[in-house]
């Protein structure tokens, strides 16, 4: 008996070795061994959304790789909302269909230059793309190097007047022709950015290291260790345990749990509606959709649903788009309520990815029902309802929606979502006089006078009732107490900078 | 040889049908890949017919559903399982890597199910071994309780409380031994109740046997007698040991999210949603090999354990009439809950007042409120109908479909196989594909699943039983097949397994809930059980009092089903029980032979 012991202790030693195989490779504690001494620490951050693409720069991954500051496109956001320089100092519009940039003294992180060939080279690459970026939907531009020794330029096929907003666009980043080579796009010191993309483990953790040359700076952080965490709860425990120095998007529900000092919140352009099908079913009938409008008491929203951690709703644009608030008008033309009857049932549909959502769909249920409506809820995962209800299959949807798309052009999310033609169009609005607004503001190239016309036709889309915004949320970050220089991002596209170090 | 030759085909006609199952998924739910694929990568695009023809083209989907089939097996033949379609990358090395941190935690969880059932046992063990058992039974409450525990619970619990609160263990992450010791519990506590329940089941029955009294007379030791007793009925118990392996390795998603384990779980999740199906199809395939290999391996080790005894028809019966558990708890747990739903019943389930949310219990709310400011005592007690009503229907369809199919283990049991090792949600979307989504498609998702262990434990036992000398006595006085199945068989086999599936009573409330993203089953507002726990996880930490009053009452429910189970164990066989109910030969079914020959067959070593 005894004899047989010994053999089955020492396989347990042998396994050991096996299956270390089997843990995940980034470990959090090798946070410390980047150097200290005036050299800055490396940062250890969570990201919320595991990249899907590996990280390709045409597809939502893009925003991961400018949330960590790997990537920059020609221009930026600035907190007004207009275009800002970034890899390109200043630009002019050149005729209707052509724009001028021209590039500051930078290079990429494989030590070429950032020349206008280059820069006109990675641009061609992203129109080619399949899928297109969805900053580049429905838009064929061609780009080439200019005259002058650092100009680019780029012409459209149509007069694009938002041009420079929409190259802020991550999914436009520049990246050098390294990137290009082999089958698939491939950012890792390729970019332009304050840190360098050098190890990724699928969709669980990334290592990024300072790129000295940058042209804004060296970066005061070493470098950083990131992860890919989808969990709230587990990115909130991972920050709380000291494993962590940044968690991004800190859930409502778990942003209790973290001290007072560690949660840092910042008001985004995404906006929770609550949309009515206006061309089919109960609120066909706009008098129907006024009396619902006017049963919904949106100021719990906020207060309680979110916990403070949002803004009560007050147009398609919250006070993250700063200069809505100054320019908002009275909406137009709406219909007086009619009083429901008994059989006016509402098939009232929302997603659970957010869990903030299914609650405040069932205070709306509340709300209409005490009103007279027979409230019917559908839960799911949005994959499984976006196509119904892009379909018009029900009557009414708790949607949270980002104003500013990936453009941060303020027009395009009233084209998609509120136009006949809109691809986006789940309120299933088909009105006359919103299509005229919005096809006006479209034409429009001034930022100011732009931004007016959009108020404009924003006054037409609450008019028609067809959407009830219910709350403007703000997005929470957990930062560690000895933490620095966070950017908090109203566009969700930058987290990590040059002078975030802890 | 004929009959393993038809069980090898219909192993592979399975698991055939099933790859190809999977490859046909977006065709047979009529859901377009391009979209699903669309919506994963990127949720907020908007999902223009141009996009979806460039995904398209890309995937290769365009040619239809036999030529990606067709390519896929041709790839599989030259040992290349393709490319992801969400990210491009090689599914292989991907889902290898999946596989092994799920197999680690499988292992290190089934390590802490073994002691868990251990010490569920442990009592029993303990006076069987001093053969002081006679006429005492264990409650089982403690064990019940256990076993209901939603491993989602137990995992945040652990991650919240000893993770963050007390800092002895990482939280967080997959980096070394240290790190699988939390996710482990987690999956481990409530695996191994079952276990240890089902064993407990059988404990007394080997204690009541010829051979541990003769041991005792020869003077070993109470813990050589226990250990005996352990062998003796551990092969009975191995298959269902091995669905636990097949399970833990695929269904840990609850558990890898806690604890952001990178596993197959959520690998094999993400890819059913998405319809990634390279991915989806390498996971399955992945899955339904290390079925084969499980029920290999529990095969091999039962024969290892009681081969010559089950080939000679050497063993004696387990299943003795045992004496009735006691009557006042499942009497007291009954008033409990009938209490608490009657007092539930009589309160709104759905006024919500968003400004009282989150209170902690008070007399105007005895159970607290939860997040949107309803009372929980309400919903409790409004859920208590609809839950007990589908769950117990689903039990019962479960119960007499797994003894049926248990009736014939060669078709059933690469059935049962098949079936563990398919994904949850896959399986769903397949029960969708076929009965579409109907009120009663959670159901059928569910009960898919929940016959199999009760199928296997109803095989395992049939196949020790028909190995007793009994069965060969009856035989040998001229009974026929149908005689013997419903005198002999089915009288033996039965209790055990209605016991089993009234401990899994709370778990298929639980899974009817974790279908709901699907669309499937209860929305809220419904106060179902399952729901409740699921919308108030998020606020475990701090509002315990919203899900441990949903938890509580699953735990009582669970609790007195085994109980209630153990005090209506009386019933015809009960007249033919002996004085002393662990004498040798007990039943009197086989004469004062069978002392001798049984003594033999299962040597005490």
């Amino acid at each position: 008996m005894r004899s047989h012991r010994r053999p089955r202790l020492l396989a347990a030693f042998l396994l050991t070795p096996l299956t270390a195989g089997c843990f995940a490779s980034g470990g959090g504690d090798s946070g410390g061994s980047g150097g200290k001494g005036g050299d800055g620490d490396r940062l250890r951050v969570a990201l919320a959304f595991p990249p899907a693409e590996n990280l390709s720069p045409y597809g939502a991954d893009a925003t991961l790789l400018s949330r960590l500051g790997v990537t920059e496109g020609l221009t930026g956001l600035d907190a007004n909302g207009s275009a800002a320089p970034a890899l390109a100092e200043s630009w002019r519009r050149d005729g209707e269909k052509v724009w001028e940039f021209t590039l500051r003294d930078a290079t990429f992180q494989d030590g070429s230059e950032v020349t206008p060939a280059a820069v006109a080279d990675s641009l061609g690459q992203a129109t080619r793309a399949k899928p297109a970026p969805a900053a580049l939907a429905g838009v064929s531009l061609s780009a080439k190097a200019g005259s002058g020794e650092r100009v680019v330029r780029v012409t459209t096929d149509e007069p694009d007047p938002v041009l420079p907003l929409r190259l802020s666009s991550p999914s436009l980043a520049i990246l050098s022709a390294k990137a290009y080579k082999g089958g698939r796009t491939d950012a890792a010191g390729t970019a332009t950015g304050p840190f360098e993309l050098t190890k990724v483990n699928g969709a669980t953790s990334a290592s990024l290291d300072r790129f000295d040359d940058y042209w804004g700076g060296r970066a005061q952080a070493s470098g950083i260790d990131a992860r890919f965490i989808a969990d709230g709860t587990a990115r909130a425990n991972a920050l709380r345990t000291g494993e962590l120095d940044i968690a991004e998007a800190v859930p409502v529900a778990q942003a209790a749990s973290l001290d007072e000092g560690a949660r840092r919140d910042t008001a985004t352009t995404r906006t929770t509606s609550l949309l009515f099908n206006a061309s089919s079913g109960t609120f066909k009938d706009a008098g129907l959709r006024a009396a619902a409008r006017g049963a919904v008491d949106t100021s719990v929203f906020a207060k309680d649903v979110y916990e403070g951690y949002g803004d009560a709703g007050a147009g398609i644009y919250g006070p993250a788009v700063t200069w809505a608030e100054g320019k908002r008008s009275a909406p137009v033309g709406r219909a007086k309520a009619t009083e429901p009857g008994g059989d006016d049932v509402v098939r009232l549909a929302t997603y659970d990815n957010r869990p903030e959502l299914p609650e405040a769909a069932q205070v709306v249920k509340q709300q209409l029902e005490k009103a007279g409506f027979t409230v019917k809820l559908t839960v799911r995962e949005y994959s499984r309802l976006e196509a119904d209800a892009l379909d018009g299959k029900f009557d009414a949807f708790v949607l949270a929606r980002n104003t500013l798309l990936d453009t941060g052009d303020p027009v395009a999310v009233l084209a998609s979502d509120y136009t006949c033609d809109g691809g986006f169009n789940i309120a299933q609005l088909c009105d006359e006089d919103v299509d005229r607004a919005v096809a006006d503001a479209e034409k429009i190239a001034d930022t100011a006078e732009r931004q007016d016309a959009a108020m404009a036709a924003e006054a037409r889309i609450l008019g028609s009732d067809a959407v009830v915004p219910l709350v403007h949320q703000r997005i929470i970050t957990g930062v560690a107490d000895s933490v620095q220089g966070v950017i908090l991002d109203p566009y969700e596209r930058a987290l990590v900078g040059t002078g975030t170090r802890r | 040889m004929r009959q393993r030759v038809a069980t090898v085909v219909w192993r592979v006609v399975l698991a055939g049908g099933l790859v190809c199952g999977v490859g046909l998924l977006p065709w047979l739910t009529r859901t377009d890949p391009a979209y699903t694929v669309l919506k994963a990568r990127s949720a907020e695009r908007e999902p223009s017919p141009e996009v979806l023809d460039d995904i398209r083209q890309q995937l290769g989907v365009d040619g239809g559903p036999s030529h990606v089939l067709g390519g896929w097996l041709g790839g599989v033949l030259r040992g290349d399982l393709g490319e992801s379609w969400l990210s491009g990358s090689d599914v292989l090395p991907g889902v290898v890597t999946a596989l092994g941190a799920s197999l680690l935690l499988m292992g290190v969880a089934l390590l802490v199910a073994l002691v868990t059932a251990g010490v569920v046992c442990a009592r029993t063990l303990w006076l069987g071994g001093q053969r002081r058992l006679g006429g005492r039974r264990s409650g089982g409450t403690g064990s019940a309780v256990l076993a209901s525990l939603p491993e989602f619970l137990v995992a945040s619990v652990l991650a919240t409380l000893v993770g963050v609160q007390l800092g002895w263990l990482p939280a967080l992450g997959w980096y070394g031994p240290q790190w699988t010791v939390l996710p482990a519990l987690a999956l481990g506590l409530p695996a191994g109740a079952v276990l240890g329940r089902l064993l407990d089941d059988l404990l007394p029955g080997a204690f009541a046997e010829p051979w541990a009294l003769a041991a005792a007379a020869r003077g070993l030791t109470g813990r050589s007698v226990a250990r005996q007793a352990v062998r003796r009925c551990v092969p009975a118990l191995l298959p269902n040991l091995g669905l636990f392996v097949v399970g833990l390795t695929g269904g840990a998603v609850a558990v890898e999210q806690v604890f952001d384990i990178p596993g197959l779980g959520r690998t094999t999740l993400q890819a059913a949603l998405a319809q990634d199906l390279p991915v989806l199809q390498a996971g399955t395939l992945a899955l339904v090999l290390l079925a084969a290999l499980a029920t290999g391996g529990a095969r091999l080790a039962a024969r290892m354990l009681t081969g010559p005894a089950l080939r000679d028809g050497a063993l004696s019966s387990l299943h003795r009439p045992a004496p009735p558990g006691r009557l006042l708890p499942p009497v007291l747990y009954g008033a409990v809950l009938i209490v608490v739903v009657g007092a539930g019943l009589v309160r709104d389930p759905l006024a919500l007042d968003t400004g009282e949310r989150l209170r902690a219990p008070s007399l105007a709310h005895p159970f607290g409120t939860d997040a949107l400011g309803r009372d929980l005592l309400a919903r409790v007690g409004h859920g208590a109908l609809d839950t007990l009503l589908l769950a117990s229907a689903i039990s019962a369809a479960a119960l007499l479909l797994g003894v049926l199919l248990g009736l014939v283990p060669r078709v059933s049991a690469p059935l049962v196989d098949m079936v563990n090792a398919v994904p949850p949600v896959l399986l769903a979307l397949l029960v969708t594909a076929a009965v579409g989504s109907g009120a009663a498609t959670p159901a059928f998702a569910v009960g898919a699943v929940a016959w199999a262990p009760l199928a296997t434990h109803t095989a395992s036992l049939l196949r020790q039983e028909r190995a007793t000398l009994h069965i060969t006595a009856t035989k040998g006085l001229g009974a026929g097949r149908a005689y013997l199945l419903r005198h002999e068989l089915l009288p033996a086999v039965l209790p055990p397994v209605l016991r089993h599936a009234l401990l899994r009573l709370p778990g298929v409330a639980l899974a009817l809930a974790s279908l709901g993203f699907l669309g499937l089953g209860a929305q809220p507002p419904s106060p179902e059980w399952g729901l409740l726990l699921a919308e108030n996880q998020p606020y475990a930490e701090r509002a315990p009092w919203a899900v441990l009053a949903p938890a509580a009452v699953l735990a009582l429910l669970g609790a007195l089903a085994v109980t209630a189970a153990g005090a209506l164990r009386r019933g015809p066989r009960r007249r033919r029980a002996p004085s002393r109910p662990d004498s040798p030969g007990g039943g009197g079914r086989a004469g004062g032979g069978q002392a001798v020959v049984e003594k033999e067959a299962v040597v005490v070593r």
